[in-house]
Formats: structure tokens, sequence, C-alpha cells
């Protein structure tokens, strides 16, 4: 049952590195990580977190993009070159195919995000000590610091596997343009999930409908700013394991209802 | 409907109903760890809303939405923060624009400090001196104050923004008491050592000569080659020690011409002329205690303790006086301004 999951993940794999545009963004994500000291000194007396903004926004960000332009291609490619027949005639049924190219993109973002968190830890071993000297009261945060971004790199991959997820389901939807412009909305929807819940507090005066409909709207959208620990990295705050594994928790029960919804519809699709 | 379909979209709502008391728990979590954005949008969102100027809607719009939605809010704040600046610097007319852009700033990233600190600064010192108006000039002081106060429950773990407010009760306020019990706060952590001897000089200042001394004792405690507290003390001895002691004693015209002995070497000294006045209050001589703060305050146009303090005097002795910024300031906030003198067992200096 895994076997053929894993071929059509190996394939996504390879052929996910053919496409430019993917190097296109890793390569400007590096340039804006490695170049984040510059912008540090931007913000006196704050360089360290100026630097952790960057990079970790950057990883989160890049991470997104590739997620949602990668993801809307998976199955379309296949659809408009027609390959999606001769896989579909192997004994690889449409769950399987799915699934396996969702993980191919996983595999391929976990590549890009590898390298991107790389490129921030080798800024931030350079350039941190040097502003942590320059301040005290940073010195003392900042050993939390490194595994705090750890940390933080480690929700980063889940977050953006979720949107690829949303990126993959929607383009079994909709067209390519759409499905692109459909996930985008959702992950800044998404990233904006509190505002709907204050909306919907009738303390606020939310009305019994906007209760409802935004109440509903917040239970239903994927919460991707819990995967945003920035601040407490910024705060030097520890974090602990069992709350990050409450949050990916959350992460992969959203994941298992994105491609169940992906499946259900790609089942039903004509290709 | 195949039933497996029907089954997939039961699984769905059942997962995302399971979901529910995870995400309320992670909601707990990032509360209670400080996970959260400091600021929530849709507080933002309110006060882009409310703003009455174009240009700074201008700047929520473009650049402030486009962080949020990035989630690069500490580059939306630098980049408001230079903008800002270049408000600022193009003169009155933007000046209310810049401050609009300021606070935003310190909605946006109010654990950077920087902010706080310039956005209180330009309150409680640049508009101050832009009106001539005092009820305007004690609105700018308390705006300043609370600037700083709003940074500090940000920021509760540095020692920056206490001594920042201090600082402003120091310097601009003249409320020693209060800037002391800043002070006081920054000292609990790390700190640069001249705080210490901030606390000696608001004592000094208001005046109460045996904590001043006990200030300065202090500072050569923790470092016996601190001139300046060594200096401080050795002039406190012999300037104001003895008078002091005298009026703590009851003994006030004693009191009074041993502090009149030395303002007659230096009339126009400002310490000396504080004790003066704080004597002569306590001992009941409220003519010569106006008399004496309305000196010290007519010598120094920046001694804005004797300008209150004259001013409360001259309400008191009904006095025609025009009330200034920083009296009309300890009024709204409901600070008593009088000398209180408690006896202190001073024999043992």
């Amino acid at each position: 049952m895994m076997r053929p999951i894993f071929r059509v993940a190996r394939a996504t794999f390879h052929e996910a590195w053919r496409r430019r545009f993917l190097n296109g963004i890793l390569i400007f994500a590096i340039l804006i990580i490695g170049s984040s000291w510059v912008f540090a000194y931007l913000q006196p007396g704050a360089e360290l977190q100026m630097i952790i903004d960057i990079g970790l926004g950057s990883i989160r960000f890049f991470g997104m993009l590739i997620a949602v332009f990668l993801g809307t291609r998976l199955i379309p490619d296949e659809i408009e070159r027609r390959t999606v027949h001769t896989i579909l005639a192997k004994p690889v049924s449409r769950a399987q195919f799915v699934f396996g190219k969702f993980l191919g993109g996983v595999a391929t973002i976990a590549v890009n995000l590898v390298v991107m968190g790389i490129a921030f830890y080798i800024v931030f071993a350079i350039k941190a000590p040097q502003f942590a000297a320059a301040k005290p009261e940073d010195a003392l945060i900042f050993a939390a610091m490194y595994s705090n971004i750890a940390k933080a790199i480690v929700l980063a991959f889940f977050e953006v596997w979720l949107v690829l997820g949303i990126a993959v389901v929607a383009s079994t939807l909709f067209s390519w343009v759409l499905s692109v412009i459909v996930t985008f909305v959702i992950y800044f929807v998404g990233q904006m999930a509190d505002f709907f819940q204050q909306l919907s507090d009738p303390e606020r005066g939310a009305s019994k409908l906007a209760q409802i409909l935004l109440g509903t709207l917040y239970r239903v959208l994927p919460h991707f700013e819990i995967f945003d620990i920035r601040e407490a990295i910024l705060q030097g705050t520890y974090t602990p394991w069992s709350t990050l594994l409450q949050i990916i928790g959350q992460g992969l029960a959203y994941l298992v209802v994105i491609l169940l919804i992906g499946y259900l519809v790609f089942n039903e699709r004509e290709v | 409907m195949k039933s497996y379909k029907i089954i997939g979209w039961l699984a769905v709502l059942a997962l995302l109903v399971a979901v529910q008391p995870l995400d309320r728990s992670v909601e707990y979590d990032r509360l209670v760890l400080g996970l959260q954005q400091p600021t929530p949008w849709f507080q933002i969102a309110a006060r882009g809303s409310a703003g009455d100027t174009e240009l700074a809607v201008t700047g929520v719009t473009g650049v402030i939405v486009g962080a949020a939605l990035g989630g690069f809010r500490e580059v939306a704040a630098t980049m408001l923060w230079m903008k800002t600046h270049e408000y600022w610097h193009k003169g009155e007319a933007l000046q209310a624009k810049a401050l609009w852009l300021m606070r935003l700033v310190t909605l946006l990233d109010p654990h950077w400090l920087e902010p706080w600190r310039v956005t209180a600064w330009h309150l409680a010192y640049n508009l101050y001196v832009e009106t001539d108006d005092p009820a305007l000039r004690a609105k700018y002081l308390q705006m300043g104050v609370d600037c700083l106060k709003e940074g500090v429950s940000w920021n509760p773990d540095r020692y920056d923004l206490y001594l920042e407010l201090g600082w402003t009760y120091f310097d601009k306020v003249e409320d020693f008491e209060e800037a002391n019990k800043w002070f006081k706060a920054a000292m609990l952590y790390p700190h640069p050592e001249y705080v210490d001897r901030l606390v000696g000089h608001a004592y000094e200042r208001m005046p109460d000569i045996p904590r001043s001394l006990d200030a300065y004792d202090y500072c050569l405690k923790r470092d016996p080659q601190d001139h300046t507290a060594k200096g401080a003390t050795l002039t406190i001895r012999e300037r104001y020690l003895i008078p002091w002691y005298l009026a703590e004693q009851g003994k006030y015209d004693e009191a009074l011409a041993a502090i009149n002995e030395y303002l007659l070497a230096k009339p126009n000294s400002s310490l000396g002329l504080h004790v003066k006045g704080a004597i002569a209050e306590q001992a009941g001589k409220l003519r010569l205690a106006y008399d004496t703060w309305k000196l010290a305050g007519d010598i120094s146009q920046l001694d804005f303790l004797a300008q209150s303090k004259a001013v409360q005097l001259a309400h008191e002795l009904g006095i025609e006086t025009e009330d200034t910024a920083q009296y009309l300031y300890m009024q709204k906030v409901g600070k008593d301004l009088k000398v209180s003198m408690p006896g202190r067992d001073t024999m043992a200096r």
C-alpha cells in the first residue's frame, strides 16, 4: 500500500527540483536571511531581535511561497500533461496519488527549509554574539535563543506543510490562478484567526449572525499564528516541548482534515 | 451519495470538532507563556480607524497590513519608525502625524525600547516647549509619563524605561519622590552605576538630606572610588546637614541662620535655597518659604520644583500668581507638594 505512495513522492521530489522558480525563491530567501544583520542596524538597541525577526520571518514567508507555488502545480501539471492517466492506470489509487504528491512536496519543502535554517543559524552564530555583547541584558537571554530558534524552525515545517496541503487541495478544485489566490487568502486569514474570535465576541457587540459566521470561520480555519513563537524567542522565554507538541498536534489534525477533503474532492473529479 | 463520501465528510467534521479542545489548550499555553503577538491586530486596526490624519492611515494600510500578512512585524515597525523621523523633521505640521506613527510603532513592537523613549521625549520635552499654555504643557507631561509607564509595563525586566521614566520625573516634572521610585525600580535589574547616584541627587534636590546621604553611602560602599558620591557626601555634610539636623530638632531659627550663613557666600545656590525653603515651610514661616522658593525659581528657569512650590504657597498666602505646568500636573495627579521632615535620628551622622 505504501510503495506506490513513496514512488509518486520520489518522482514528485525529483521533478520539483527541476522547477526553476523554486530555486529562485530559495536563493532569494538565502540572500535576505544572509543580509538580515545589515537590517539589524536599523533598530539600534534591538539588533538581535531584528536578526531573529527577519531570519525566522523569511523562513516562514518564503517557505509559504514555495508551498503555495509548488502545491498548486503538483496535480494540475500531471493532469495537463495527461501523465495522471498513466499513473492512475497502474495499481495506484487516487488516494495514494494525492498523498504521494503531497509527501513529495513535503520532502521538497523540508529540504528548502533545512537550507534556509542552516543559512539563518550561520548568520546568527556569527553576528548574534556581537550584538549580545553590546547589550549585557541580551547576553542573559542569548543562551536560551539557540534551542528556541530550533523549535521555531520545527514549527515552521509544520506550518508550511499545512499550507502545502491547502494548496494541493485547492488545485484539485480550482484553476491554477484561483487556487493560488485561495491558498494565499486562507493563509493570511488564518494568520489573523484571533481577529475573528474577537469580532465574534458578543461582549464586543457582535450580532447573533456575526457570532455564528465568524465563530464558525474561527473554528474551521487553521490557526497559522500558533506556529509563530518569535515573541518567546525575542523575550528569551523558554517554550516547553509539551506546548510545541500540542501545536504540532493541532497542525497535524488540520493536515488530516485537509488531505481528507482533497481525497474526497479528487476522487470525484474527472481527469 | 456513496457511503465512503458520507463517512469521509463526517470524519472531516468529527476531526474539526475534536481539534477544538486542543485549540483551547494551545491558546491557553500561548497566553500564559507569552507566545502571542504583543498587540493583537484588532487593537492596531482599531487605532488605525481612529486616526484623524490621512497620511497616518496610509502608513497603516501600506506597511502594517503588509507586515500583518507577511509576518514581518519588527521590519514594519522599523520602516514606520524611519517614516516618523522624516515627518518629525519636516516641521510642526507633520509632528502630530509623526507622533501618531510613533504610537503605532510602539504597538507593533512594544519590546523595542527606542520608540517608547523617543515618543515620550517628544511629548514631555519637544511638544512641551512649543506651547506657552501651562495646561497644555501639563497635558504633554502627563502624556510623556503615561507613554513611558506603558513602555515599562511591556518591558518590566529591563532597567532602561524605568530609568527614562525616573529621569522624566527628575528633570521635567521635578517630582523627585516619584523619580526615585522609578530609579530604584531600575536598580533591581542590571544597570549602569550612575543610576545609583541619581537616587542621591533626587533626594538632595527634594530636599531630603539624610536620605541623600544614605544613597551616596550606598554608592560608596559599592565603589569606594566613586568620586561623585564622595564629593556629594562631603558637600552635603559641609553645607546642608547641620541646618537640616537643627530643623529636625525643631530649632528652626538656628537652622535658618545656619543655611543663611552658607547662602551669604553662595546666594544663588539652588540646593541651598531648596533647603532654606523646606526649613521655612516646616517652621510655618510661609511667607519666607514663598520668597525663598520664588527666588530659586526665578534664578533658574529650569527649577520647576521651586516654581511649583512658589505657586502652591502663593495660593495659600493669597498672592496672585500664574500656575505652572508642573504645578498643574501635580494637582491633576493629586500630588502633595508639602515638605515633610519626619523626626529621624541624624545624630549618628
